[in-house]
Order: C-alpha cells, then sequence, then structure tokens
C-alpha cells in the first residue's frame, strides 16, 4: 500500500521530512479543516456518500410537493367552487320575483334581494345583512306602510309575529296601505336557520274575491234551478230556523200562497200553515216538529208523513245540515198511497173469490166422489143382483138342454146358453171394473211364474188363432216377477185375445225381453193397428175401435180393465201401434229375484221329477227339413221346447231376436255352406255360456270321434236313437252339465 | 440498415423513436441541410453537438432560424458521435419527436453567479408541469450539458440534484478538441460561455442511464500534500512536485509526461469501496498538474490501469440490450478514452461497435451521473421503443 509513497533514493533526512508534510496533510484531511477553496473536493465527497440518501429525501420531498400541489389545487378549485356557488346563489335569489331573505341560525340576516321588504320604503334600507331578526319584525311593525288590523297596535302585531317565528313553517298575508297584500312565507332550514319569502299577492287576493264570488253566484244559480227541477217541495232553514231558500213546489204542495212564503220567516210560521189542515203520522205532531228544528244538538233525520183529507198525502224528511241549518222535503206520495190501497182491496177481493170457487170445487168434488161410489156400489150391487139370476137361468138352460134333444130346439137352447155365458162375462168384467175405480181392489203381491202363466193363456188361446189361420207364436220363459197372479193372468189374457181377435190375419207373438230388474212382456200382432188419435180412448169402457165386431167378440171392456189394473199394480203399460201394420203391447214386470242360469235351473229340478225332460228349451240346428222335423216331433212329445234352425247365424239370430238361453244345444256336424257343428256350438256357446250340447253326425270316422272328443262334445250317430237323445236330455237336465262322456 | 446521403452530404439516422442527422461542420449551409432531414413540427427538442472548429455561434444562430419554432441546444465537443462512430468535424443532431418527448430546458447563463433556491424550485415545476402533461408516460430522466472548463460541475451536479428529484441525470462537459481553450453550450440561438444547460425529459419509451469506466485501481498512492482546490490544481504529491512526484511512480521522465500518458494512466480516489476517476488536464511549466475534478489537499490518489477498452464497451453495451435493441444511445465519452484509443491504434474497433449498437453523442471533458461529476467514463442514456400498449 505504501508502495512507492517513498522515493527511495531520497535520504533519510528528506524521506522523513516528506512523511511528516503527508502525515500533516492527512491529518488536516482528517480533521476536515479545509478552507473554503476546498467546498468543491467536500462537496463531491459529500455527493458520493449521501448520493442515494440525497435521492432519497429528494423523492420524498418531491412527494410531499406533488401532495402539497395537489392540495393547493384542490383548494383552489374549491375556493372557486365556493365564490361560484355563493354568486350562482345571490344571482338566483336576485332572480326570482319574491323578496327573499335568509337569516342564521343566531337570527342575524345573512343575506337578502332587492326585493326583500320592497313595499316598506321607509325601512328597506335598514333590511341588510346583520340585521337581527327581532329588529326586522319591530322595523315592519313600526312601518308607515304596514295596515294593522282594526284594533291592533303595532306592539300586539310584533308580539303576534315574533309568536308565529316559533313555528317551523308559516305562511300568512300581511295587508299594507294602499290595499296591498304580501304573503309572508317562513321556513326554518336544516341548520336553524330562518328564509323568508314575501310575495306580493294583492292581484291574487283580488282575483281570488272576485272568483269565489262568481263561484258563489253560479253555485247559487246552480242550486236555484236545481232545486225548482225537483218534485219535492224542498224548504232550507238556517241556523235561527229562518227560512233561506225554497222553490214552488213547496207552496203548490202544502197549499199555501206564494206570497206567504218569504225569505226569513220562521220554521214555526210555517208549521202553522198546516198545523190545523194536515193531520200527522208517523208519531209526530207539529209541537214536536218544532222542537226538532230548534234543537241545536246533532240532530237525527226525522221522516214522517201528513195528510190533508183523504186526497192528498205527503212524505216529510227534515234533515240537518252541516251549517246547523235543515232542509225540509215534501213528496208528493199520494197517487203511492192510493195505488197501495187499491192493491191492498184487490187483494181481499181475490181472496174472497178463492175462497168461493174453492169451497164451490169441494162441493163438486164431493158431489163426484159420491156419485162415483153410488155408481161403484150400484155396479156392483146390480152386478152382483144380476148373477145370481143369471146362474140360475144358465142351470135351467143346461137342465133343458138336457132334456131337449131335438136337434132345433137344441141349437137355440145352445146359442142361449152362449149368450147367458157373454152375459156372465161382460158381468164379471163390470164388477172388476167398478172395484178397480172404487178403490176396493185389494192385490197380493206375490212370485209369479210367468212362464206357467203364458203357456197356459197360450194354450187357451191357441185353438182360436188356429181356426182364424194365424201364426200364433209363445217365446217359452222361465222367469218369474213380482205381481198379482190374478190381475196379471187378467192383463196378459186380455192382451192376447184382443191380439187374436182383432188380427184376421198374419202373426200374433208373445214374448219376454230381459231388462234390468225386470222383464217386458211384447204382445206383437199384425192386426190393422190403432191411429194415433185413437190411441187414448180405447182404455176407456165400452170402446171398440172396429164397430163390426160382433158382440160375441166382446163388449170393448178389456182394455178399461188392463190399463186399471196395470195402474193398480204399478206396471208401466205402453202402446205401439201402426195403421196396416199391427200393434204392439208391452207390460213392464219387476223380477221376483235375481237370476242366474245355474239358479233357475235349479229351480226347475225342484219342480220336476229326475229324468224329467219336460219345458226344456231345446235348441236345434238341423239343414235336412225332413230330419229336423222328427225330431222336433220326436223332442215335443216329450214336452220339450224345441228351436228349429238350419244355420248358426239362423240360431243366433233367433236367440237375440227372443232373448233367451235354451237348455241343450242339438247340431247336426254337416251343415250347410261347409258350416260344422263343433263351430257352431263354440259360437253359440260365446253368446249364451256354457249350454250342454252334442252333435249328431252320421259320419262315422275316426278323425269326427277325436274332434269331438277333444272339444268335449258328446256325438250320436244318425239314425237317431230317441233313447239315446233323451238320455242326453235326461242327462243334461239333472247334472250342471260340467262333464260329459261319449254316449252311444 | 440503409442510410441514404443526399448530395450535400447530410444523412439522416436509422432510428425510429429519436431522429437523428448527421452532416460535415464545414459544407457549405450545413446547418439548413441538416434542418432538411427533420420535421420541426414533430419535434419537442433538438440537440446539437457540434465541432469546435466551426463558429459555434453562427450554428447557434443558423439552427435558431432553420429549426423554428423548435427550441435548439447544444454544446461544442472534443469530437463527436455519429453514424460513424468517433469522428470530427461534424455536426450531431438529435430532435427528440413530441410524439413521445416531453422536456422542459432550462439554461443557466453564469455558473460564477445564480440562484441555487431558485434554481431548484425551477426544476421542481418544471418537471411538475411536464409529468401533468403526460401522466401516463412511463420514464423520465434529466440531461445536462455544461461549459467543460469551469471547473463548476462538482457543485452543480450537486445543487441540481435536490432539483431534479428522484431522476437519473446524466451529463457531460463540452469540449474544445484536444485546445482545452473555450468550451460552449447553445441555446435559443446563441452560444454561452460559463453556462449550463438542463434538459428535464419524459418520455413514453423505455430507457436506461448508464456510466461506466475500464479502469483498474493498482496498489500505488500518493497523497495530495499541496494543492489549489478552487483551480483544481495540485502542486505536491508526497511533499514533491506533483508532476515529478507523478512521472518517478510511472517510472517515466517527468519531461515526457503527455495528454495520452494522463489518459493511459488516471489517478482514482476510492471511497466506500467504490473509484473514481479523478483525470488529469495537463501538466504547467512549473511542474504543477491541473485535473478535470475536484480535488484537495489530504486526498489519497491511486493510480489506475486501463482494462482491455474492446471488451469492455462491447460488454457495456450489450448489457444495455439486454432487456432489447435500444432505438438510439446518447452517449457522453469521455475524450481521454478516445485518446487512448488512439494511442492503442482502437479507434476503428470502438467505431464499429459505436456504430453498430446506433451511438451518437460527443467526447466531453468530463461526464455527470446523478449529483457526481467524474471523468474517464461512457456515460448516456439507452432509449428503448416504448412497450406495447
Amino acid at each position: 500500500m505504501l508502495n512507492g509513497l517513498i522515493n527511495p533514493s531520497d535520504s533519510i533526512e528528506r524521506q522523513n521530512e516528506k512523511l511528516k508534510k503527508i502525515v500533516a496533510t492527512l491529518m488536516k484531511r482528517v480533521e476536515q479543516d479545509t478552507d473554503s477553496s476546498g467546498v468543491a473536493y467536500a462537496q463531491f465527497q459529500r455527493a458520493v456518500l449521501l448520493e442515494d440518501e440525497v435521492r432519497a429525501r429528494t423523492r420524498d420531498l418531491g412527494r410531499a410537493l406533488d401532495l402539497l400541489n395537489d392540495s393547493n389545487a384542490k383548494l383552489a378549485v374549491a375556493n372557486q367552487e365556493t365564490e361560484a356557488a355563493r354568486a350562482d346563489l345571490a344571482n338566483a335569489i336576485e332572480a326570482v320575483q319574491e323578496g327573499f331573505a335568509l337569516f342564521n341560525a343566531d337570527e342575524k340576516m345573512v343575506m337578502c334581494n332587492s326585493r326583500f321588504g320592497m313595499h316598506m320604503r321607509d325601512i328597506q334600507p335598514d333590511l341588510k345583512p346583520g340585521l337581527t331578526f327581532g329588529d326586522y319584525v319591530r322595523k315592519v311593525s313600526r312601518s308607515r306602510f304596514l295596515s294593522l288590523p282594526r284594533g291592533e297596535t303595532a306592539e300586539q302585531w310584533e308580539n303576534r309575529r315574533l309568536d308565529r317565528h316559533k313555528d317551523t313553517s308559516v305562511i300568512f298575508n300581511v295587508r299594507l296601505s294602499g290595499r296591498r297584500w304580501i304573503q309572508v312565507s317562513e321556513h326554518r332550514t336544516p341548520s336553524g336557520g330562518t328564509v323568508i319569502l314575501q310575495t306580493d299577492v294583492t292581484d291574487i287576493v283580488r282575483l281570488e274575491r272576485q272568483e269565489r264570488e262568481r263561484l258563489i253566484d253560479d253555485q247559487a244559480r246552480l242550486i236555484r234551478a236545481t232545486l225548482e227541477h225537483l218534485k219535492q217541495g224542498v224548504c232550507i232553514f238556517d241556523s235561527s230556523q229562518q227560512l233561506v231558500g225554497w222553490n214552488h213546489r213547496v207552496s203548490e204542495l202544502l197549499s199555501v200562497g206564494v206570497n206567504r212564503i218569504q225569505l226569513g220567516i220562521k220554521f214555526s210560521t210555517i208549521v202553522n200553515f198546516f198545523r190545523t189542515t194536515h193531520t200527522f203520522s208517523g208519531g209526530v205532531t207539529p209541537k214536536s216538529i218544532i222542537e226538532w228544528a230548534e234543537g241545536n244538538g246533532d240532530r237525527l233525520p226525522l221522516s214522517f208523513e201528513m195528510q190533508r183529507g183523504l186526497d192528498s198525502t205527503l212524505a216529510v224528511f227534515m234533515q240537518e245540515m252541516p251549517d246547523r241549518g235543515f232542509v225540509i222535503s215534501f213528496t208528493d206520495i199520494t197517487a203511492e198511497r192510493a195505488a197501495i190501497r187499491a192493491m191492498a182491496e184487490a187483494k181481499e177481493t181475490l181472496e174472497q173469490r178463492v175462497l168461493e170457487r174453492t169451497l164451490e170445487l169441494e162441493d163438486a168434488l164431493a158431489e163426484a166422489e159420491r156419485a162415483n161410489a153410488s155408481k161403484s156400489r150400484f155396479v156392483a150391487a146390480a152386478s152382483h143382483d144380476l148373477l145370481q139370476p143369471l146362474s140360475a137361468a144358465k142351470l135351467y138352460v143346461a137342465s133343458l138342454e138336457n132334456d131337449i134333444t131335438a136337434s132345433e130346439p137344441h141349437a137355440l137352447l145352445t146359442k142361449a146358453a152362449s149368450a147367458l155365458q157373454s152375459v156372465e162375462n161382460i158381468l164379471g168384467a163390470l164388477l172388476d171394473i167398478s172395484k178397480l175405480d172404487s178403490g176396493l181392489a185389494h192385490t197380493h203381491i206375490s212370485t209369479v211364474d210367468l212362464g206357467a202363466m203364458l203357456n197356459q193363456l197360450c194354450d187357451e188361446l191357441t185353438p182360436v188363432a188356429a181356426a182364424k189361420g194365424l201364426d200364433f207364436r209363445s217365446v217359452p220363459t222361465r222367469v218369474s216377477v213380482s205381481s198379482d197372479a190374478t190381475y196379471l193372468r187378467r192383463v196378459l189374457q186380455n192382451l192376447l185375445s184382443n191380439a187374436v181377435r182383432y188380427t184376421s190375419s198374419g202373426k200374433v207373438l208373445i214374448g219376454v225381453r230381459h231388462l234390468k230388474n225386470k222383464v217386458r212382456v211384447e204382445v206383437w200382432d199384425t192386426g190393422p193397428g190403432i191411429p194415433e188419435e185413437e190411441q187414448n180412448r180405447i182404455f176407456g169402457e165400452f170402446q171398440r175401435i172396429n164397430a163390426t165386431a160382433s158382440a160375441a167378440d166382446g163388449m170393448g171392456l178389456g182394455l178399461a180393465i188392463v190399463e186399471r189394473a196395470c195402474a193398480l199394480l204399478h206396471h208401466p203399460l205402453e202402446l205401439t201401434s201402426h195403421v196396416g201394420k199391427g200393434t204392439l203391447f208391452t207390460v213392464e214386470l219387476p223380477l221376483a229375484r235375481p237370476q242366474p242360469n245355474q239358479h233357475h235351473q235349479a229351480v226347475i229340478r225342484q219342480n220336476t221329477p229326475p229324468g224329467d225332460v219336460s219345458n226344456m228349451v231345446v235348441l236345434l240346428l238341423e239343414n235336412d227339413a225332413e230330419l229336423r222335423n222328427a225330431l222336433a216331433i220326436t223332442m215335443e212329445s216329450w214336452s220339450v221346447d224345441v228351436l228349429t234352425c238350419t244355420s248358426c247365424d239362423e240360431a243366433i239370430a233367433l236367440l237375440k231376436e227372443i232373448d233367451i238361453t235354451p237348455d241343450a244345444i242339438v247340431a247336426d256336424f254337416h251343415l250347410n255352406n261347409g258350416e260344422d257343428g263343433l263351430t257352431a256350438i263354440r259360437r253359440l256357446r260365446s253368446i249364451c255360456g256354457k249350454v250342454p250340447s252334442c252333435i249328431i253326425s252320421a259320419n262315422r270316422s275316426a278323425d269326427l270321434r277325436v274332434a269331438c272328443q277333444a272339444a268335449q262334445q258328446p256325438l250320436l250317430y244318425k239314425p237317431i236313437d230317441p233313447s239315446s237323445l233323451r238320455g242326453f236330455l235326461q242327462k243334461t237336465a239333472t247334472s250342471d252339465g260340467a262333464t260329459w262322456s261319449m254316449i252311444g | 440498415m440503409q442510410r441514404s446521403r443526399d448530395l450535400s452530404g447530410a444523412l439522416a439516422g436509422v432510428s425510429d423513436y429519436v431522429k437523428t442527422g448527421f452532416v460535415d461542420a464545414h459544407a457549405p449551409d450545413a446547418v439548413r441541410k441538416l434542418a432538411d432531414l427533420f420535421d420541426p413540427a414533430e419535434l419537442e427538442l433538438l440537440i446539437l453537438f457540434v465541432s469546435p472548429s466551426v463558429d459555434i455561434a453562427k450554428v447557434a444562430a443558423e439552427a435558431q432560424i432553420a429549426f423554428a419554432p423548435v427550441r435548439v441546444i447544444g454544446s461544442s465537443t472534443a469530437g463527436e458521435l455519429s453514424s460513424k462512430g468517433y469522428t470530427e468535424d461534424e455536426i450531431v443532431a438529435i430532435g427528440l419527436p413530441r410524439a413521445f418527448f416531453r422536456t422542459n430546458t432550462l439554461l443557466i447563463p453564469d455558473l460564477d453567479e445564480y440562484d441555487q433556491q431558485a434554481l431548484i424550485g425551477e426544476l421542481i415545476r418544471g418537471r411538475h408541469e411536464i409529468t401533468h402533461q403526460t401522466p401516463e408516460w412511463p420514464s423520465e430522466c434529466a440531461m445536462l450539458l455544461v461549459d467543460g472548463l469551469t471547473m463548476h460541475e462538482d457543485e452543480l451536479t450537486s445543487h441540481l440534484s435536490l432539483g431534479v428529484g428522484p431522476v437519473p441525470l446524466f451529463g457531460g462537459s463540452a469540449g474544445d478538441g484536444d485546445r482545452f481553450e473555450e468550451t460552449f453550450v447553445l441555446d435559443n440561438g446563441q452560444a454561452y460561455r460559463n453556462a449550463a444547460i438542463v434538459v428535464q425529459i419524459r418520455t413514453r419509451c423505455e430507457i436506461e442511464v448508464f456510466n461506466s469506466d475500464h479502469l483498474r485501481p493498482t496498489e500505488h498512492r500518493m497523497v495530495v500534500t499541496g494543492a489549489d482546490p478552487a483551480h483544481r490544481i495540485v502542486h505536491e504529491i508526497n511533499a514533491e512536485p506533483a508532476a515529478k512526484e507523478y512521472a518517478r511512480l510511472l517510472g517515466k521522465d517527468p519531461e515526457q509526461l503527455s495528454a495520452f500518458t494522463f489518459a493511459a494512466h488516471p489517478v482514482v480516489v476510492r471511497i466506500g469501496g467504490q473509484h473514481h476517476v479523478r483525470s488529469i488536464q495537463r501538466v504547467e511549466e512549473n511542474g504543477d498538474m491541473v485535473f478535470f475534478s475536484a480535488i484537495d489537499e489530504g486526498v489519497v490518489l491511486t493510480l489506475a490501469e486501463s482494462t482491455d477498452m474492446v471488451s469492455h464497451l462491447e460488454g457495456q453495451l450489450s448489457k444495455l440490450t439486454e432487456r432489447g435493441r435500444p432505438d438510439t444511445i446518447i452517449a457522453f465519452d469521455c475524450i481521454f478514452r478516445r485518446m487512448e484509443a488512439t494511442q492503442l491504434q482502437l479507434e476503428g474497433k470502438l467505431s464499429d461497435i459505436l456504430a453498430r449498437y446506433n451511438v451518437v453523442g460527443l467526447s466531453t471533458y468530463g461526464e455527470q451521473i446523478n449529483s457526481r461529476h467524474v471523468n474517464q467514463t461512457l456515460t448516456g442514456v439507452a432509449i428503448y421503443p416504448p412497450k406495447e400498449g
């Protein structure tokens, strides 16, 4: 480090001297004892040593200066804005038409515009910022331009004004000399100061007054016109019961001279006008009316009527008005009252007439009932009394028939006997009708075997029908109904015999149609039909359409009995008829009970001995006519009902038509058009359930046997052995038909 | 990289953001021809580095007219750095376009007498003003051009540092070739002596201010035992006449000391682990040594030795290229570096490097970095294209 500092060529003394000088210089430097001429190097040295610090400080200073500049700038802007706002405010309040002044929370005026106090020229120069509110009010109260209210001194006005100043918001009008009006509005600002606005409202007040007067005039005219328009009479009284308004209708209604009703007359005077001429209803008297009018509490509306004589009635309605006066309306209700009276009278008359007529009708009814009863009694008595001699006459004739054998007298006797029988029939019918009419007929409702009843009736009528050449058919049935057996038989007999009687050609069919919980017995014929206009009449006594019918055919009492009996039994009876085509009578009968097939058969079995096949219904399906007839005759000889068909379709149609389920089906295997018996049985069973059935065939092939076995169908070979067929039917009747084995 | 030279010999630089132009200082109508390369309407400021071989006052006056209304500043040089690298007898023009630069230029006309506080205040206000014009721009710096013979640089930079704020300052002392007689700064059409110009610059471009030297201290130290600090004169070193002792330490004959010797063998002071070059301007007849920077009695001087200038320059400039290729580098290069390069015949190599990195500027009598005045350094600013967005 000290290399070269010493020049080795120097003497020691010289070296020493130089080192001393170097040391001295360095010591001086260390002690910073440099004269001012060394500033530059010191600055350099400082710059090197302190550069970073100086830069950091400088940066901070710069930042501070920036902030200061920003603040200054903002302050300047703010000052500018404040000045601008102040100027704007001053301009704004100067621009308003009103006088404006602002007092601060210390009640000292802050600012006012040149219009403030404009109507008080004597004090306006004093209205300057710094003025206290109290001084302001005092100066105003002493102003010679202020028009003090009558009887009020300036001090009183001042105190009143200061009182109002305590309110947050005040608006009042001040009258000035020269009929000027100033409206003063005083508002408290949020900071507790006070804003005063003075508006010259002289013109407004004047206009308002004119407007108000005009409005009042208009309203008065309107009210007047309205009052005159009313049909009611109206009087208006003020709170001192003096008349202030009315219409002309009042004098008309009260029959008081127009000139007697004048403005300002007392209510009691008006009451006196009609005190003697009118009577009052509704619990009021003239005295109580006047008391109501003079009352000054909250009066409830008062409503009453008053009459003058009989020909004039007025409804009066009195009501308080808001100003404690009251209004009275009179309504002429004479016409209404008269109408009410007339109606009351009419009602009384009417009631009397109704009563009279009722009594007459009661008499007539009693008379009719008496007549009817006497007629019935007469008929009953006559019939009964007639029957005795008639029986005797019949016995005599019968005995004569035995005694007289000569053909001519005998024929006469036979006719006589027949005539007597007719008389007896007629008398019986009349007796029946009288019984039914008199209500003396008693019914005995029980379970009736309709099938048996129909069979019996058909048996009776079949010969007659056959004699006339009619196709008389009855569809067998086993239904039981709930009815009176006697009357039901009478009804059905009459319907059937009428059908046979009035049908000259064609057919008569009786069948039963099943409905829900009931059956409908239908009697069809191909007779002449009954015109519609006759259809009501035929149910009357002794009515016959075909007048040419002989007396032997009946006296026309049948349908009369039918109708009465059906009505008695509540069996609906209907008639449908087309002239030239025929007639249908139907009677609806309630079922005795629900009748499932199996149960039905059980009932049958109860009534028939085992092995008995009578009354069975067998559907015979056979396309060969000879065989079909032979089989039918064979089975009918066992009292079996046979339904014969040639094809399956025909059978289905028949079953649908007559609506019965056969007890058994006997079907040929080979039918027309390629039909086979097994298919036919399947189809029929799909309609009427699993009815027992068997196949008949001449085909002895194994195939058929196998097919029948597979279908569980018995197979009878032709020629049919009657005993085999009967065995099948017997088995059907006794078993439930669930299982079958081969027969033959 | 194409360059167009017009008929008159004026040449435009190739940079995109900083506009540059070069012209032969002795060419007729040199200033006007230079002006033809620029569009004054787009310029914020024009800087001229003028060879001392021409009448600087005349150039200043002509430029004021030719570039109007742009403010023209500048200085005399000890040689120029143009597109060719080291050059002489040229005028180098650097234009800062308004689109990318805002400047506040302050002339200190008399360095012997100026109001320190007023200067600081003006600098603060000036910076504030350009900051408010372009608050979003990312970069700022300050450039100083100062008379190279006034010996006030240390004092001035010290004062300026208070005013420019936390902004990097770089600067150069005007030169007078190798004559050391009179140096000028130019402003507003006039040439000033004993004056300085401070330019506060704000730019949209990225920048980097740099300062570097190629010297390394040795073990040889000496103590200034007699000096005239005000005039940067050292009379005695180690209690011997200064030049004689300096020569003895170098092992040279005091009679043979020259500018080239000073350039090759500067002395440095060591403060806080760093060294700072104290360049020797000349030796007086009486053996006194005149320095380019502040000096005082009791200062310990350390002899320094050079390292390889070429690799130093290449290294320094490539370091500036790490963050991206600079558009332009404005450099203040110490006259002694150039002298050393000339002596070592490295001028050509260094010129190539300088041209390659688009370095423009001048050779100076001293450089300023922040608040320090230093010697024998390469100091300046690298200007990069603005960041996208």
